[in-house]
């Protein structure tokens, strides 16, 4: 079995030696170059676009404005380019394209966009008067109002944290060839399938007519889930031209046409018993929307799902900004999340009671917005394993009691929790002739594994060795599969291709027990052994190679299967280590142990890889990251790696992952359930939390930066 | 991208030579920041003149115990070099502490001093700038300041300087030597960069076509100490909010000698001449009752403070750091 050992990366050797393919990699035949003019205001209209001295640049080819630029509608989208309205700062308001990359944008920046502006709202505070209630935003289990007065304790706290922007190491791409009316798109695209849909229903073409290839991608967390108008566009200007098209977006103007994570406020209050037993969770949070779109992304599940609560009241309230639409960036659920874990320790502290213990005493195997039960749930597990590993038994529980030379030293914990997606999905999986094994599957490989791991599960299913397999991922002529958001990947398409395998290892075994010419002539099929790339008698006396088998057969054998799966709920618990210097406010994260119910690991390196991952960026997000906008403009003022802070590795000490490993019983991916955005959530609090007991000073504002420590 | 012209320098005085006359000229080295600025758009000379291949890249050890630094010399050569790491631990340290290891590698000694604001609007072509487009206004005041200066700032610009070579280099009283058209001249390092006054298009004295050939840094006497200290929002690869550098030397329980430059806090190297004379000729015993004299020779320099709407943190935070760097000098351990 190589399922859940820590098998290396099949696709490292492609990504460091530069085999691996990016979309932005691609260069074609006669292709040109477009380039994004952002615009500079926020709010109001676009009066003039001066493209004359953009159009003498030599090797310019067009210039786009809102007046000819091509007719396009999104469904998903505010479509940028159709008209004179700006809705955020940073909005496309032209495009040069050229026969170089240098040409399209020196015109670019020789394009002069005169508007007449109006005064933007840029963050929640310019708009307090305007929150509202969209619909279906709204949850209210039991009677809270009753479950608030049984209280014997109540805590009721405001929490906030900032914008951010999910900053993929590589930057979006896209490049789109038309052949009559076929499309072919090499996308930065965490979901194939789903672009292929976008964009046939964009150009009103038949879904078959369209391939989008994503084989690799540098990261996405969830940017790279829909298909931006920018690609639409592209798209558009490579069919009227008549000419491939390349566009391949800077730094900085991802911070503005590939969505974020929205600012985010959120009261939280906890009504207990003097036990710690909850009587009530009430949990409202304000996050900002767009004039576009009322779409929300942050939800508070955590406060749904998580904890024993007979009486639950969530609403979550939007107030329209003039910013671009924010979407789903890697843990959505973390936003609220933190308020959550944060008010827990606040109780803890209230009740007297241990935090890793008010969180057992809370501990639920149902889902107390629905009643339904967990189909597996190793919850009190983790918290267990994670502080036996960290040693929280030595706790004192009395903030700043411990000092080590001019650092105050804090530990601090919380819960993880994210739900996962679960889609429909199908693979191919296909032995040749001379024994090898490839399978295809329009899913996609983010980064975190997935090449890897179905690798494995094939290998496994067949009982071949993994180098014996081969697998293609991110293209649309393989079979349909999910999109990689949502920590859906593995969840949603494993089952699939372990059954496609299986079906194969099925029919070659039938092969050789009818062949004659077989040594496991007349065995019964279902008494065969296969394991290292060989078929066995029940008694190992006898066997005969796969590839002895495929070359007698002389044809591939091939399957196609489909499976569904459900959604699920990965939890887990992180504990943390802080030392705060008070003399410069300065926070460092010196331990972190986190321990995970996932269902069955299937790969400890990628799992773990995950949670290290997670990790680092929640330490990123507790103290130092955020996008700022400048409030009079709606402008982001750090749109580059420079100024937009990310933990660095000297921010990172050791970090352990634990693992309960034990199957879930109902998930169709082996048992596997998807986690790659449960380690990262509770970090946040975690820190705070640590910071609280260090200082005895609760950070309610993320990020807890230094100037709040002073 | 905008065309412009490329120069490789011949030799030292044709590099003058090669960038007189025009009128946009700038010295290209290790290019960290220069480059960054022409995409950007935030610069656009006509001409480069390349002196990364000038015989300027070393770094010599003085009769008198001084060191003579290259202009050219990179700052992780700089920072390694044995006479550095020996004398001047200050300089290696503020070294190390800028950039990354990438970059260190290629930015130079005098590109290190010349380098720009890191100021948001600065680098932003859409919001206004005096320093980037004089008379246009100073889009930072009332904006984002967190990075921006508390001391010397005028009406018209708020940036800091972001560097800690030169920070050091301030306090170790290092003198810049320049070759210009008019001939040879030695600038002490603390009276290079300006304050912006109503001119911040300005970073420095130095007209265009002058060129930095060496830093020379004067020998500091037998038991002197130095250290930097830099607190930024990250532990790495960020720019200081605050940094100190700070030379010291105790004789007989009094204070001889003291030097302090702060970083992250104005247009300039911050030569923190009020600090050091409260200091100089106080008692200090290493113990923890130092505290009292560090903390009012702090605040003496901080008295002028004036930080803006988004950065008065950086006052404690100042004086906090100036108190632990001089702490850090004058214990018996270190």
């Amino acid at each position: 079995m190589t399922v859940g050992q820590p098998v290396e990366r099949v696709d490292g050797r492609a990504k460091v030696t530069g085999d691996a393919r990016y979309a932005a990699d691609r260069t074609l035949p006669g292709m040109l170059y477009s380039y994004l003019v952002m615009g500079t205001i926020a709010r109001g209209r676009v009066t003039s676009v001066d493209t004359a001295a953009a159009r003498a640049v030599p090797g310019v080819v067009e210039v786009f404005t809102h007046e000819n630029a091509p007719r396009l509608t999104s469904d998903q989208h505010f479509m940028p380019l159709q008209g004179t309205q700006i809705h955020y700062n940073g909005q496309i308001v032209a495009i040069t394209v050229a026969t170089t990359p240098e040409q399209a944008q020196e015109a670019a920046e020789l394009v002069r966009v005169t508007y007449a502006p109006e005064t933007p709202k840029a963050v929640i505070a310019d708009a307090l008067t305007e929150v509202y209630l969209p619909a279906n935003q709204e949850v209210i289990v039991g009677d809270p109002t009753a479950g608030l007065a049984a209280a014997e304790v109540t805590v009721t706290q405001n929490y906030s944290s900032p914008p951010h922007h999910h900053n993929p190491i590589e930057p979006h791409a896209t490049v789109a060839q038309w052949d009559g009316d076929h499309l072919t798109v090499h996308e930065t695209s965490q979901g194939v399938v789903n672009a292929q849909r976008t964009f046939a229903s964009a150009f009103a073409i038949p879904q078959t007519n369209v391939r989008v290839l994503a084989p690799y991608l540098g990261g996405g967390f969830g940017g790279k889930s829909p298909v931006w108008p920018h690609s639409l566009l592209n798209a558009a200007i490579a069919r009227q031209l008549g000419r491939p098209a390349k566009m391949v977006l800077t730094r900085a103007q991802m911070y503005s046409i590939v969505s974020h994570r929205a600012e985010f406020r959120q009261q939280v209050t906890l009504g207990a018993k003097r036990d710690g037993t909850l009587t009530a969770l009430v949990h409202l949070s304000t996050q900002q929307l767009s004039r576009t779109s009322e779409n929300m992304y942050s939800h508070s599940i955590s406060s749904r799902m998580l904890y024993a609560c007979p009486n639950i009241h969530t609403r979550q309230q939007g107030v329209r900004l003039d910013v671009p639409t924010s979407r789903f960036m890697r843990s959505p659920q973390m936003a609220s999340h933190f308020g959550l874990e944060t008010a827990l320790d606040e109780l803890s502290y209230q009740l007297g009671i241990d935090p890793v213990e008010l969180r057992r005493r809370n501990y639920t195997d149902v889902n107390p917005t629905t009643g339904e039960r967990f189909s597996s749930r190793f919850l009190l597990d983790c918290y267990k394993l994670g502080a036996d590993a960290f040693g929280w038994s030595r706790r004192n529980p009395k903030p700043g009691s411990t000092r080590d030379g001019h650092e105050f030293v804090g530990w601090g914990m919380a819960t993880e929790a994210h739900d996962h997606n679960a889609n429909p999905s199908s693979a191919m999986v296909r032995m040749a002739a001379d024994g090898t094994v490839l399978s295809q599957t329009a899913t996609q490989d983010i980064g975190t594994g997935t090449y890897t791991v179905f690798t494995q599960v094939v290998a496994d299913a067949l009982g071949v060795p993994l180098n014996q397999v081969k697998v293609e991922l991110g293209d649309t002529n393989f079979p349909p599969a999910a999109l990689s958001a949502g920590s859906g990947t593995i969840a949603s398409v494993t089952g699939a291709v372990n059954a496609a395998a299986l079906a194969v290892r099925t029919a070659v075994v039938q092969l050789a027990v009818s062949n004659p010419a077989s040594p496991l002539h007349g065995l019964p099929a279902e008494q065969i052994i296969t394991q290292h790339g060989y078929l066995f008698s029940p008694d190992r006396s006898r066997r005969e190679s796969y590839r002895a088998v495929m070359a007698r057969h002389g044809a591939p054998v091939q399957n196609t299967s489909s499976m569904t799966n459900a959604r699920g709920y990965s939890t887990g618990a992180v504990f943390v280590e802080v030392r705060v210097d008070p003399r410069y406010g300065r926070v460092r994260v010196t331990r972190g142990v986190g321990a995970y119910d996932a269902g069955r690991v299937m790969n400890h390196k990628t799992a773990g890889s995950q949670v290290i991952g997670g990790f680092t960026w929640g330490i990123g997000n507790a103290l130092m990251e955020h996008t700022v906008l400048d409030r009079r403009t709606a402008r982001v003022v750090n749109p580059n790696l420079s100024t937009y802070l990310l933990a660095v590795n000297a921010d990172v000490p050791d970090i352990q992952a634990i693992f309960v490993n034990k199957p879930d019983p109902v998930s169709t991916a082996l048992g596997a359930r998807g986690f790659g955005e449960t380690p990262i959530t509770g970090v946040p609090a975690a820190i705070g939390n640590a910071i609280f007991h260090a200082t005895g000073r609760r950070i309610r504002d993320l990020p807890f930066t230094q100037d709040k420590l002073l | 991208m905008i065309p412009f012209d490329y120069r490789l320098a011949p030799d030292v005085d044709g590099a003058v030579a090669a960038a007189t006359g025009w009128g946009g000229v700038a010295f290209l080295a290790g290019g960290t920041n220069l480059v960054d600025h022409m995409k950007l758009g935030v610069a656009a000379p006509e001409v480069l003149v390349d002196i990364s291949r000038l015989p300027l890249d070393a770094v010599e050890e003085l009769p008198d115990g001084g060191l003579r630094i290259g202009a050219t010399v990179r700052n992780s050569d700089l920072a390694a070099h044995p006479a550095v790491r020996r004398d001047y631990p200050v300089l290696a340290r503020a070294l190390l502490s800028g950039a990354s290891g990438q970059v260190r590698n290629l930015a130079t000694t005098g590109g290190n001093l010349l380098q720009r604001t890191r100021c948001a609007y600065f680098q932003d072509l859409s919001t206004p700038c005096n320093k980037r487009e004089p008379g246009t206004g100073c889009s930072a005041i009332g904006g984002y300041t967190r990075q921006h200066a508390i001391l010397g700032a005028s009406a018209h610009c708020v940036a800091t300087h972001p560097s800690d070579m030169a920070v050091a280099m301030a306090a170790l009283d290092a003198q810049v030597t320049v070759l210009g058209t008019s001939g040879r001249r030695v600038i002490p390092l603390v009276e290079l960069h300006r304050l912006p006054g109503d001119e911040p298009h300005r970073d420095t004295v130095l007209s265009p076509s002058d060129l930095i050939t060496a830093v020379e840094l004067p020998p500091l006497p037998e038991g002197t100490r130095s250290l930097y200290r830099k607190v930024r929002d990250r532990a790495s690869y960020a720019f200081a909010l605050v940094s100190v550098a700070a030379v010291l030397r105790v004789e007989d329980g009094v204070v001889r000698d003291v030097r302090i430059a702060l970083g992250g806090v104005a247009h300039k190297p911050w030569r923190a001449r009020r600090a050091e004379d409260v200091l100089r000729g106080s008692p200090v015993d290493g113990s923890p009752a130092d505290e009292e004299v560090f903390r009012r020779a702090a605040e003496a320099e901080l008295a002028g403070a004036a930080p803006l709407a988004g950065n008065g943190f950086k006052v404690p935070l100042a004086r906090n750091t100036v108190v632990s760097a001089l702490r850090g000098l004058s214990r018996e351990e270190r």
